[in-house]
């Protein structure tokens, strides 16, 4: 059916059962399989129904997760247990599973009443209909609002909710528990000691047990193998005699050091194994500076191979080395400390080396930057008094060539020699003979014309 | 009503066979809503010998709504806010990925393993989720200095 169908049709709502049992709430006797659980409410399936996916879940379950995860508008909704979309729900479930839920052992829901009976939880139901006899059903009496156990109401057909007194404890009983009460509940009642044999009242019984001379007990030096087992009134004359009671305390401190001792032991262990370690390191570093020396020799022979002196001095070498072979290992690890301090001094020196190349560069740098800056600015400075000649220069070169137009001018009059002219032009000074002199090269600079036009 | 039923008893269930490194108790013996565990970290991780208090709430609706799961101790880690709420932020728990099957024991086993394997690319603290992918060991130095001073 699909899932509007599902959601109408509810088996609960018009069950003839006048007291249905909540199934869900039973006392399990023994543990189930879990695969015959249902995932969502954890209890074995109860009127199981099944997707399109196979998943098996109780109705009223499956319901509630309908009610909370189908939106109105779809069809379908998401399987609790895979979210794969659904939308037919099947009523029609394996008979085999639901056997096997209904055959689980279960309590009585009214155990609290008094009722013992353990039933399979298909039986439950038909139980509490038909044969508990401790439902509580409302009292025949139509003025009395209490509730009377099903047996009682079947056997008396009266009110029994009056209370009697009870004779040996003074105690207010309801007459439906009346019964019960004079014969196994009351503290009155009287009970026999197991051990003594007395009787004593049900009250008394456990004052009773803790000083009954009769109570059988084992030895206090049992733990030490003492295997007698006595009455209590016994017990003291046993300890004077057992000689495992008065050799208790020698054995309680013996055991008292034991331990202390075995934990030193281990404290000890542990220390020795970590000197052992640090002994086997030290061997094999030995190890190895030994086979490096001897290596060393060999090499030395070769090279002063066929020189005497050199081979005597080897041989002494030999000679010595074979000898603080034996005290190695002072040597060696001196050498070897020497060596690492060394070593250590050395790369101490290259770092500073390098910090000095750095500082060093980083300094020249610094100087060449400022120095081609100073170069910079002089070769502004030069530009620019160049330039302020330049324009101080320009009329004068106008003036001088105007003069020479004018000489060249009057000397085609001819009033003055060819010779007083040049006296005359170079007499004024240096600046002023530049002006002729500059006068052929102008032809060479044409862009100096156009310079000439736009500064003045 | 059927949820309390339910509820009661994963608890049983989680405080009869605790899960490895978890604790379940209820924060207040009335309340079946609301529950304190108390989680290890995890072997292996830098919240090992860690001791950290978990605060799990359970809604009405539970078990057709999930669960929440935050930090009451301050933990340093990609998938947890750095905030007084702590909240955890795990797939299962979203409400588009929860499902009524899925059990408590199973989420608390789930946030145990995001202590030992965080998630960085599903995180709620991008920072923390970065530092743990780009530079592990300052990450696991923070969180282990963290655990020592906040969980143990």
């Amino acid at each position: 059916m699909n899932i509007q169908d599902f959601l109408a049709f509810d088996p609960e709502v018009n069950s003839d059962h006048d007291m249905p049992v909540d199934l869900r709430s039973l006392d399990f006797v023994s543990s189930y399989d879990s695969h015959l659980m249902c995932p969502i409410c954890h209890c074995p399936l109860i009127q199981p129904a099944r997707l399109q996916c196979d998943h098996v879940f109780c109705q009223k379950c499956l319901r509630s997760a309908i009610t909370t995860f189908h939106s109105a508008d779809s069809e379908e909704f998401p399987c609790p247990s895979c979210r794969t979309p659904t939308s037919q729900v099947s009523t029609n479930v394996p008979r085999l599973l639901i056997n096997m839920c209904d055959e689980i052992q279960v309590r009585c829901p009214f155990l609290a009443e008094g009722c013992q009976e353990i039933v399979p939880r298909g039986h439950v139901q038909s139980h509490v209909d038909k044969y508990c006899g401790y439902r509580p059903l409302p009292c025949p009496d139509e003025s009395c609002d209490k509730m009377t156990r099903k047996k009682d109401l079947q056997r008396e057909e009266r009110c029994m909710h009056s209370y009697y007194l009870c004779t040996r404890c003074e105690q207010d009983i309801m007459e439906q528990d009346y019964e019960e009460h004079d014969k196994e509940l009351c503290p009155s009642l009287d009970t026999t000691c197991v051990d003594c044999g007395t009787t004593i009242p049900q009250r008394e019984l456990k004052k009773h047990i803790e000083t009954c001379a009769e109570v059988v007990s084992p030895c206090v030096a049992s733990k030490y193998g003492c295997t007698a087992k006595i009455r209590r009134a016994e017990i003291a004359t046993h300890e004077q005699s057992c000689p495992l009671v008065s050799i208790g305390p020698y054995f309680e401190s013996q055991n008292t050091r034991l331990n202390s001792l075995e934990l030193t032991m281990r404290h000890l262990q542990q220390r020795n194994e970590i000197f052992e370690d640090g002994l086997s390191n030290i061997r094999s570093t030995l190890l190895e500076s030994a086979r490096a020396s001897e290596g060393h020799r060999g090499s030395g022979r070769a090279a002063t191979d066929g020189e005497r002196d050199g081979q005597n001095q080897v041989d002494d070498f030999d000679d010595l080395t074979n000898s603080s072979n034996v005290f190695s290992s002072n040597a060696t690890t001196y050498l070897l400390s020497l060596h690492e301090s060394l070593r250590e001094e050395v790369s101490q020196m290259s770092h500073a080396l390098t910090d000095l190349d750095a500082r060093a560069s980083m300094t020249i740098m610094n100087e060449c930057l400022r120095i081609k800056e100073d170069m910079a600015h002089t070769n502004a400075a030069v530009n620019s008094v160049r330039m302020q000649v330049q324009w101080l220069m320009n009329p004068r070169l106008h003036n001088g060539a105007r003069a020479g137009g004018m000489r060249t001018n009057t000397s085609t009059a001819g009033t003055e020699s060819p010779r007083s002219q040049l006296t005359s032009t170079s007499a004024p000074g240096p600046s002023q003979a530049a002006g002729p002199s500059l006068g052929p090269l102008r032809p060479r600079r044409p862009s100096d014309s156009g310079r000439e036009g736009t500064k003045l | 009503m059927g949820s309390q039923k339910r509820i009661a008893k994963e608890l049983t269930e989680l405080v009869e066979s605790p899960p490895a490194g978890i604790t379940v108790k209820l924060a207040d013996e009335a309340n079946l809503y609301e529950w304190k565990v108390l989680m290890d970290g995890p072997e292996g991780s830098p919240y090992h010998k860690g001791k950290f208090q978990i605060k799990l709430v359970l809604p009405n609706e539970y078990p057709f709504k999930p669960p929440t799961v935050s930090f009451a101790t301050k933990i340093y880690h990609p998938n947890v806010t750095n905030d007084d709420k702590g909240s955890m932020c795990l797939g299962m728990l979203r409400p588009d990925e929860w499902k009524p099957s899925s059990k408590i024991g199973a989420v608390l086993e789930f946030a145990r393993q995001l202590l030992s394997e965080p998630m960085p690319d599903d995180a709620i603290e991008g920072r923390i989720a970065e530092q743990y992918k780009n530079d592990r060991k300052h990450f696991d130095e923070v969180a282990r200095d963290w655990t020592r001073k906040h969980a143990s």
